[in-house]
């Protein structure tokens, strides 16, 4: 039980905190990986954007370095005059003073220089590291109708010829800028012809390939129609366009992503494809209207957060095990002198009150406990003495009080019929204190041959100073009346007597009667007892007039009245105490003397002890169980007669 | 039983009220002993409110009695209820005590 208790504590303070601590957790987890996601998407993007600038701004610087080749040369063809035997050493020139230029052409328009036929293109080209220079065009070799001339010629404006692998001399993914220069006299403008540079793109896969980003990112950069002209995967390189690829894939996305490329935005978009879950960023190469992108697994992006997340969950795991150990451990062993005092409760109710308590260092409630177990186990002790002591003298008094009603009991003649041998007269009388001992009595016994004396009475109160008073009364009234025939004197002896020192001012209601057996003469002194009843044998009953005289025991010198009355054969007399007419019930209600006349003339031509016991009856039902009050007595005499 | 006390033409006027029996006559007892020790020796016993009373209780109404005979006071008892009146005659209380029909017939 004790260590159920330790445990059930334990965990239930271990879960309280532990789900507690978990749900702390939790929130703070999901906080810092919602702003880190928001930041490394923030951070990501911007280094995907630099990244890119920085690569565009590499190539830009390439691709303007060409341009801006081309249009001084384009200057210096328009404003001076030109020599067609010169022109060859210009390309020369080109090629050999740029490494990235790998090729150059000054193609002139037909006929420009008579000498030189139909055809005039010096052209000067690197192959293996070493400058060749030969003259373009022929019947085979029209180049008036090729992309890299007609295109800028037609459209009067610079162009960028879609890279081609060339097969030719240079063996190398290339790409052609042309610019068409003119002639002017006055306000005509002829074309003159157009300067063609090859560009090897080598230091574009160059440089597009060293761009890293993540584990597996990479850039790629398109063609303005699509065409991939860098890519890790080189089946790709100049074999598919965006387009194509996206429908290879059968993404209609690739195909929008590939469009807004074309378009020359910049933007960072997600790409999802079956596996594939990417980030797409791209940026366009402004003067060649092609477009770099750069790509790399949204996985990889969130990675860092991802490893961070794993090490704190790690960590909050491992740290939440910790905290229930130990809070399982500082729980427990807090708790622990618990079981001790369950022990040493169990121990005080098994009534050893010596049994050690556990030890207490500290000043906590642990050690008011102690305090408080401490002086319950004093004061049980203590108490439980006590409690031995009175129960002891409890029971003294009540085996004492017993006794007292044994010898009470014993005073009042208990043996009925009492006069067998006397066939005039019959008695039936019972008392019935209403604790151990009490203060009602009756008596009855022959003075002589001819005369019964009888009596009851009632002491005022109960219990034993009731009891010691009624004993002290039946003595008296025993001692007195065979000195004296009348009631009157034997009621004034008695009442003398019992004032005589009275301190406490107890008394006596008391009835006293003496008949005579033979005749049925009654004389009677009722010092304020309850008036007697008289039952005829045709169902009358009378109660005696309510006397004038006080109760003995109060002034001695009080003069008592003395009365008479003969009995008629079968005439009976009750007489009662008050415990039988204010017997009370739950409602406060008392039997009253009208329930006990209406019983009595019921019980006209009954036995005394029929008579007594049927108004017995009557008062127990009329009761109902409540609580006996007072003592009750009751007394029949029936005279029979001769 | 409630006891309440109030001071008229040089009487004590003690009203009780409820039930006088062996519970609660020794209250009885201390009270109306403390109010005669007090100095009081004209004093109207109100039964008016009295339900019950018992042996015990007329006891008390004896001891208070006696004292004030001793000390040459009064003890008047007025406006009982028949129950209690009853009572007072079966027992020959009414004998001993002087009884009025009302408290201005007490005071009288």
């Amino acid at each position: 039980m004790a260590l159920k208790l330790t445990k059930s504590l334990a965990s239930r303070i271990v879960y309280y905190v532990l789900t507690f601590c978990i749900f702390l957790f939790l929130i703070s987890l999901s906080v810092f990986y919602f702003f880190s996601k928001k930041s490394i998407e923030d951070t990501t993007y911007e280094n995907a954007l630099s990244l890119m600038q920085n690569t565009v701004y590499k190539t830009e610087q390439v691709l303007l370095t060409t341009e801006k080749i081309s249009n001084n040369y384009k200057y210096l063809f328009e404003s001076h005059q030109l020599n067609c035997d010169s022109i060859m050493f210009y390309t020369w020139l080109i090629v050999k003073n740029n490494p990235e230029i790998v090729g150059c052409a000054i193609a002139f328009a037909p006929e420009f220089f008579p000498e030189k036929g139909y055809y005039f293109s010096p052209y000067t080209y690197r192959e293996n590291g070493e400058l060749h220079s030969t003259i373009l065009g022929s019947a085979e070799y029209d180049y008036f109708v090729m992309d890299w001339y007609l295109i800028p010629a037609t459209i009067e404006k610079t162009y960028w010829c879609e890279p081609y692998y060339d097969t030719g001399g240079v063996d190398a993914l290339i790409t052609t800028y042309s610019i068409p220069f003119y002639r002017y006299s006055g306000n005509e403008r002829t074309l003159a012809g157009v300067i063609a540079i090859d560009l090897s793109l080598e230091w574009l896969t160059d440089i597009v390939s060293s761009v890293h980003i993540f584990e597996t990112g990479y850039a790629s950069v398109i063609s303005r129609n699509g065409t991939f002209v860098t890519h890790p995967n080189t089946d790709l390189i100049m074999n598919q366009t965006i387009f194509s690829w996206a429908t290879e894939l059968g993404s209609p996305h690739l195909r929008d992503i590939g469009r807004d490329m074309q378009a020359g935005n910049t933007n960072f978009v997600s790409f999802k494809h079956e596996k594939l879950n990417l980030i797409i960023s791209y940026t366009p190469l402004v003067s060649s209207g092609w477009s770099l992108a750069v790509v790399f697994p949204r996985s990889e992006m969130y990675a860092p957060l991802t490893r961070i997340s794993i090490v704190l969950i790690v960590l909050i795991v491992v740290g939440l095990g910790l905290l229930t150990f130990i809070v399982a451990k500082i729980v427990t062993r807090q708790i622990a002198p618990l079981k001790y005092f369950a022990k040493s409760a169990r121990e005080v109710a098994d009534g050893n009150f010596d049994n050690k308590l556990p030890e207490i260092t500290t000043e906590d409630e642990m050690k008011d406990l102690q305090n408080s177990f401490e002086h319950m186990q004093k004061d049980l002790k203590t108490y439980i003495e006590h409690l031995k002591e009175t129960t002891s003298a409890k029971e003294k008094i009540e085996s004492e009080l017993r006794i007292a009603r044994e010898i009470q009991m014993g005073m009042i003649p208990k043996i009925f019929p009492p006069f067998p041998d006397i066939p005039e007269i019959d008695i039936y009388a019972m008392l019935e204190p209403a604790k151990e001992v009490g203060g009602d009595l009756y008596d009855f016994f022959l003075i002589d041959e001819k005369h019964l004396c009888f009596a009851i009475g009632d002491v005022s109160g109960k219990g034993v100073p009731a009891s010691l008073f009624m004993a002290v009364t039946r003595t008296l009234l025993r001692s007195a009346a065979p000195k004296q025939q009348s009631p009157k004197l034997i009621v004034e002896a008695l009442n003398k007597s019992l004032s005589y020192n009275n301190e406490s001012s107890m008394f006596v209601t008391f009835f006293l009667g003496i008949i005579n057996i033979e005749t049925g003469y009654m004389q009677y002194t009722n010092a304020g007892h309850n008036p007697p009843v008289i039952i005829h044998e045709n169902g009358d009953v009378k109660m005696f007039d309510v006397t004038k005289d006080i109760p003995i025991g109060l002034f001695a010198e009080h003069e008592y009245e003395e009365k008479e009355m003969t009995f008629s054969p079968s005439d009976r007399i009750f007489l009662y105490t008050d415990g039988v007419t204010e017997a009370e019930n739950w409602d406060a209600q008392l039997y009253s003397e009208e329930k006990l006349l209406k019983c009595l003339s019921l019980a006209n031509k009954s036995e005394p002890i029929e008579i007594v016991m049927s108004v017995a009856r009557d008062v127990v039902i009329h009761v109902n169980d409540y609580l006996q009050s007072d003592d009750l007595t009751m007394m029949c005499i029936i005279y029979y007669g001769k | 039983m409630n006891l309440t006390k109030k001071n008229t033409n040089g009487f004590c006027i003690l009203s009780i009220e409820g039930r006088i029996d062996t519970t609660n006559f020794n209250e009885f007892e201390n009270e109306i002993v403390g109010i005669i020790g007090g100095g009081e020796t004209n004093i109207i016993l109100n039964c008016k409110g009295l339900n019950y009373i018992s042996s015990s209780g007329l006891r008390v109404f004896l001891i208070a009695q006696k004292k004030l005979m001793a000390l040459k006071g009064k003890l008047h008892l007025c406006e009982m209820q028949p129950t209690i009146k009853e009572i007072f005659d079966i027992s020959g209380f009414s004998t001993i005590f002087k009884i009025f029909e009302t408290e201005e017939e007490a005071m009288a």
